[in-house]
């Protein structure tokens, strides 16, 4: 079992009825390979940087799981099948640091599952406050 | 002060802040490293130690294939508003 991460970009001109099913259907296609999901993240309705497929938006969305490395070419294969899919990033946690690195994500989405009703907090990294001023000067 | 030497810090702001990985969603903290064209800037400017470098242009490149931060800026954006509603 290896620890990965998923992003997807979801169709924006879909209803949000059928971002919930198609939603559905990633974790459904992780499930039945094996997999175990332990943390889901909404990033929500965002701008993209660039278009792709000339759509301007996109639902984010960032699972958590642990999987056997051989299935992630199948749900990449499946991933690619589904046209309401526009983008998917999978990524692979594999050292030490990484690792802690994921599970330091995990605890952070569970934290803005709890604390819904408070706005969803953007936690950010210490960094970010002294990089602001830089890029601005 | 601050303003005199904009690139002259010649110390690591990951190395600072005890930054062990960076995560590609976080785009604000990969913002630092990126120019107003969001190019990649160079360790002589930004001041980076070559280990953050290495894992910063990583970490780049992968929020680039997710669409959170562009390949390029064509000119009509940058002179337009280089910081407008987008959120990215």
């Amino acid at each position: 079992m290896r620890h990965y991460e998923n992003l997807v970009i979801v169709k924006p001109t879909l209803t949000e009825e059928e971002i919930k099913n198609t939603l559905a259907i990633i974790e459904e296609v992780i499930v039945s390979n094996g997999g175990e999901i332990i943390g889901r993240d909404a990033m929500g309705m965002k701008k993209l940087a660039y278009p792709i497929e000339k759509n301007m938006r996109g639902y984010f969305y960032v699972l958590y799981y642990t999987i056997a490395p051989a299935a992630i070419s199948e749900i990449e294969r499946r991933f690619r099948i589904n046209e309401e899919i526009l983008r998917f990033v999978t990524m692979k946690y594999d050292s030490k640091r990484e690792i802690k690195a994921w599970n330091t994500m995990v605890e952070k989405t569970k934290k803005v599952v709890a604390a819904t009703p408070v706005a969803a907090p953007v936690v950010t990294e210490p960094v970010v406050a002294e990089t602001t001023e830089e890029v601005a000067s | 002060m601050s303003e005199k030497r904009k690139y002259k810090k010649r110390f690591c702001k990951y190395c600072e802040a005890k930054v062990d990985f960076i995560d590609y969603k976080d785009v604000p903290s990969l913002k630092y490293s990126l120019s107003e064209r969001f190019k990649i800037m160079p360790r002589r400017l930004t001041g980076n130690c070559k280990r953050h470098q290495d894992m910063v242009t990583i970490s780049i490149k992968q929020s680039r294939a997710a669409a959170l931060i562009p390949y390029t800026v064509s000119r009509k954006v940058v002179a337009g508003a280089p910081f407008d509603d987008r959120n990215y």
